[in-house]
C-alpha cells in the first residue's frame, strides 16, 4: 500500500506544481503577488467543466482536450486583461498594493464566475469515468490519477525546455535574476511580463481544468490550492523550476504520508517545514537570496 | 393557531421575557403585552432578512436551495395575502466572509434596516456569533440550516434554557443525524466491530463524529474506532484519506463531509474502489446521491438531516410534501434537498408564530410576544410536524436508509423496504440536558 501513499502524493503534487509555478514566475518575474492566481484556477475548472458538459455528445475524449486547452485560454485571456489593466500600475509599488488590487481582483472574478455560470455546482466527471483504472502492484488505481500526472510531467518539460533554450525563456530568467540589469540590457520588458503573466495564468487554468473531473467547479474552489501554492513556493524559493518541482513533491508526499501515518498534525507539519525553510533559508530551497 | 394557551399565561410569559431581554441589554424593551394589544397591524410590508451562503463552496448545495426556498415561500404566501395581511418583503444576503462580517450585517439589519426578522444561517459558526445579538438588539432571528447542538446547549447538564430570548433554530441539531444513523446500524448492521471517520475539520465535523462515536459507544460496548481524519473545509483531494480509510479495516466510515467535499470524496472513492472495501454512513448525505447520480454506490448509509426528503413522506399520505417536491421542481427544475425544507420551517414556523401572537394580543405583535408564541410551537412542514421545545431549538424525527438503484430514478433512492424513521424522543436529548449525557444516560 506504500507505493499507493506515493501516487496520491504524486497526484496532489501534480496539481501543486502547476499552480504554484505559475504562482513563481508571476512572482519571480514581475515582482508581483498575485492572490488572485486562485481565480485563474477556479476559472479553468469552470470552463473545463462547461466545455466537457457542452461536447458531452462527441465524446469524453474531445470534451476533455477541448476542455482542457478552453481552460489555458481563458485563463491566459483574463490573465492578459489583468496585466494590462490593473497589474500594470503596480509594478514596484509597496506590496500591499499588489495585494489589494490583487484581492479585488479575486472577489471580482469569483462574481464574474457566478454571472457566467451561477452558484450551481458543475460536475464533469467523463474523463474520469471514461479512463477506468489500472493494475498497480496487486491493487487498483484510477488511471486518470496518471494522465493528470503525465500531463504534468510534459508541462514540466516543456516549460524547463522554454526557459533553458529559448531566448525568450533566458530573457525570463534574466528578469527574474535583476528586472533593472535585464531592463538596460535592453530586454522588451513589456512584452515579457505579459507573456510570463499569460504562462502563469494559463498554467493555474490548466491546473483546474485537469481538477475538474475529480471535483465538482464549485464557488469559492481556488482558494485551496492559493494556499498550498503559496507554501510550495516559501519552500521552493522564487522563479524556480527546480524550486517548484522539489517544493511540489515536498508538499504532496507529505500530506499523503501525513494522513496515513499522523493525521491530526498534516497541515501543522506542512506549515512547520515552510516555517523552518523560512527561518533557515528565507529565499527557499532554490531561489536566490 | 394559539393552541393550549391562555391569554393571561400567554401574557405573562411574554413580559416576562420582555423583562429578561431588557435587562440583558441593559435597555427597558417597549412590550408590555397590554401595549401590545393596542396596537393595529402596520400598513407596510413586513421585512424579512434571508442570510445563506449566495457565493462559497457552500453556495451551491446549500446556500442557493435555501434561498430559492425563501424566495418560493415569501412568493406562495404573498399570493394568499402574506402574513395577516402585511406583504413579505424578502430580501437576500450572502453569508459569506465569516463570523465577523455577519456580526456587521446582523447589527445594520437590525439596527439600520429595521427587519422584522432574521431568518438565516448554515454556518453554525456564524449562528454562534450572531445568535447572542437577537437579544442585545431586541430582534427576532431564527436560525435555519446550522446543526451544531452546542448552539443552545450549556456547558453541564442540566443546563439554563432557553439561551437566547429572541433567538431560535428551526430545526433539530446534528445530535439527529448521528443518533439515528448509530440506531439504523444497530439495527441493520448488527456485526459491525470496527468503525473510522471523515469529517470537516472545524466544529460541524468534530461535533458530528463526537455524537456518532458516544452513540456507537452506548450502543456497542465493545466497538472498535479505528483511525478518524479531519480534512480542510473546500478540499479538493482526498486520495491519501481514501487510502487511508481503505486500509483502515473498519466496517463503517462515518462522514459530515458536506456540499462540494462530499462529491469530490465520493467521486475518488468510487474511483479508488473504497465502497469495495467498505460502507459509508452519510449524516447528510440525502442531496449526494442526486449530486452524483447513477454512479452512486447502493447500500451506503444516509441520513437525511430529518425526515426531509423528496418521496418521504409519501406524497398520498402526506400532500403537503408533494405539493413543495413539485412546487419547487417546477420552479428550479430540481428536487428540492433538506436545506430547502429547512428554509421552508424557518418561514413557517415564524408565519404561525406571528399569527399565533396575534390571536391572543391582538395587532401585529413584538418580538417577545412572537418569541413567547414560538416557544412550543407545532407546525406542519413538507416532512411533517416540526416542534420548538422550550430550549427554542427544533424537535424532529430522523430518517434513515440505505441508498438503492429503483427503476424510474436517475441515481439511487433510499430504499424504500428499509428506511426507517426515528421518533424524535428517540434521537433528541430534553431541553436542558446536554446532548453526549443524554446518550450515556441510556439503559441500552
Amino acid at each position: 500500500m506504500g507505493i499507493v501513499y506515493v501516487l496520491n502524493g504524486l497526484y496532489f503534487s501534480a496539481f501543486l506544481f502547476l499552480t504554484s509555478l505559475g504562482l513563481s514566475i508571476i512572482l519571480g518575474v514581475m515582482g508581483i503577488l498575485n492572490l488572485a492566481h486562485g481565480s485563474l484556477f477556479a476559472l479553468g475548472a469552470f470552463m473545463a467543466a462547461w466545455v466537457i458538459g457542452v461536447c458531452v455528445n462527441a465524446g469524453p475524449t474531445v470534451g476533455m482536450i477541448g476542455g482542457f486547452v478552453a481552460a489555458m485560454l481563458l485563463a491566459a485571456a483574463v490573465g492578459f486583461v489583468l496585466e494590462n489593466t490593473i497589474i500594470r500600475p503596480m509594478y514596484r509599488r509597496p506590496l500591499e498594493y499588489q495585494l489589494l488590487i490583487t484581492f479585488g481582483a479575486l472577489l471580482v472574478i469569483e462574481d464574474l464566475i457566478k454571472l457566467t455560470w451561477g452558484g450551481e455546482a458543475y460536475y464533469a466527471s467523463g474523463p474520469f469515468d471514461m479512463m477506468g483504472r489500472v493494475n498497480i502492484l496487486g491493487g487498483e488505481y484510477p488511471a486518470y490519477f496518471l494522465f493528470v500526472m503525465g500531463v504534468t510531467a510534459a508541462c514540466g518539460l516543456c516549460i524547463w525546455l522554454f526557459m533553458a533554450r529559448t531566448k525568450l525563456g533566458i530573457m525570463l530568467r534574466a528578469i527574474a535574476m535583476d528586472r533593472d540589469m535585464a531592463e538596460a540590457m535592453g530586454i522588451p520588458m513589456r512584452k515579457l511580463t505579459i507573456l510570463a503573466f499569460m504562462l502563469g495564468a494559463s498554467l493555474a487554468g490548466l491546473a483546474g481544468g485537469l481538477m475538474v473531473p475529480t471535483s465538482p467547479a464549485l464557488l469559492g474552489i481556488g482558494m485551496e490550492p492559493l494556499i498550498m501554492a503559496f507554501i510550495v513556493v516559501v519552500i521552493g524559493g522564487l522563479g524556480s523550476l527546480k524550486g517548484a518541482v522539489l517544493g511540489s513533491l515536498i508538499v504532496g508526499q507529505t500530506r499523503s504520508f501525513g494522513v496515513g501515518f499522523f493525521p491530526e498534525l498534516e497541515m501543522p507539519v506542512l506549515f512547520l517545514i515552510a516555517v523552518l525553510i523560512l527561518v533557515a533559508r528565507p529565499q527557499g530551497l532554490f531561489g536566490r537570496a | 393557531m394559539a393552541g393550549g394557551i391562555k391569554r393571561r399565561e400567554f401574557l405573562k410569559g411574554t413580559s416576562m421575557g420582555a423583562l429578561g431581554a431588557g435587562a440583558l441589554s441593559g435597555v427597558g424593551l417597549v412590550s408590555g403585552a397590554g401595549a401590545a394589544s393596542k396596537k393595529e397591524i402596520p400598513k407596510g410590508p413586513v421585512r424579512i432578512a434571508a442570510v445563506s451562503f449566495l457565493t462559497g463552496a457552500a453556495a451551491a448545495p446549500f446556500g442557493i436551495p435555501g434561498d430559492n426556498t425563501f424566495k418560493m415561500m415569501a412568493d406562495v404566501y404573498n399570493q394568499k395575502g402574506g402574513i395577516l395581511g402585511r406583504k413579505i418583503e424578502l430580501k437576500s444576503y450572502d453569508e459569506a466572509g465569516g463570523a465577523d462580517a455577519q456580526v456587521k450585517l446582523a447589527r445594520k439589519l437590525l439596527m439600520e434596516d429595521k427587519v422584522d426578522v432574521i431568518l438565516g444561517y448554515i454556518s453554525s459558526g456564524d449562528c454562534k456569533a450572531v445568535l447572542p445579538l437577537s437579544d442585545e438588539l431586541g430582534g427576532l432571528m431564527v436560525a435555519y440550516d446550522c446543526g451544531s447542538h452546542e448552539l443552545l446547549e450549556g456547558e453541564k447538564s442540566p443546563f439554563k434554557y432557553p439561551k437566547h430570548g429572541l433567538g431560535f433554530r428551526s430545526a433539530a441539531h446534528l445530535g439527529i443525524d448521528n443518533i439515528g444513523m448509530a440506531l439504523m446500524i444497530k439495527k441493520y448492521v448488527p456485526n459491525v466491530k470496527k468503525i473510522a471517520g471523515i469529517n470537516p475539520d472545524y466544529a460541524w465535523g468534530r461535533e458530528s463524529w463526537r455524537v456518532f462515536e458516544v452513540a456507537m459507544k452506548k450502543l456497542f460496548p465493545t466497538i472498535e474506532v479505528g483511525v478518524t481524519l479531519w480534512p480542510a473545509l473546500g478540499s479538493t483531494d482526498y486520495t491519501a484519506h481514501i487510502t487511508t480509510l481503505m486500509n483502515s479495516g473498519a466496517d463503517i466510515v462515518h462522514s459530515s463531509l458536506w456540499g462540494g467535499d462530499a462529491v469530490t470524496f465520493t467521486k475518488q472513492a468510487l474511483g479508488m474502489g473504497l465502497f469495495q472495501k467498505t460502507r459509508m454512513a452519510y449524516s447528510r448525505g440525502e442531496p449526494y446521491p442526486q449530486e452524483i447520480g447513477a454512479e452512486f454506490p447502493e447500500e451506503q448509509i444516509i441520513c437525511c438531516a430529518g425526515t426531509h426528503y423528496f418521496l418521504y413522506p409519501a406524497h398520498d399520505r402526506w400532500p403537503l410534501n408533494k405539493w413543495f417536491v413539485e412546487e419547487y421542481y417546477k420552479r428550479y427544475n430540481k428536487y428540492p434537498t433538506y436545506p430547502c425544507y429547512h428554509a421552508y420551517q424557518a418561514f413557517a414556523v415564524y408565519k404561525a408564530a406571528v399569527e399565533k401572537a396575534s390571536a391572543l394580543v391582538g395587532g401585529w405583535p413584538t418580538p417577545e410576544e412572537i418569541s413567547a408564541a414560538m416557544k412550543g410551537i407545532s407546525v406542519e412542514t413538507p416532512s411533517g410536524y416540526l416542534h420548538i421545545d422550550q430550549d427554542h431549538n427544533g424537535r424532529e424525527d430522523v430518517l434513515v436508509g440505505f441508498s438503492k438503484k429503483v427503476e424510474g430514478y436517475p441515481f439511487p433512492i433510499l430504499d424504500p423496504k428499509r428506511m426507517e424513521v426515528f421518533p424524535a424522543h428517540m434521537v433528541n436529548a430534553p431541553a436542558g440536558i446536554r446532548t453526549e449525557d443524554w446518550i450515556q444516560s441510556w439503559k441500552v
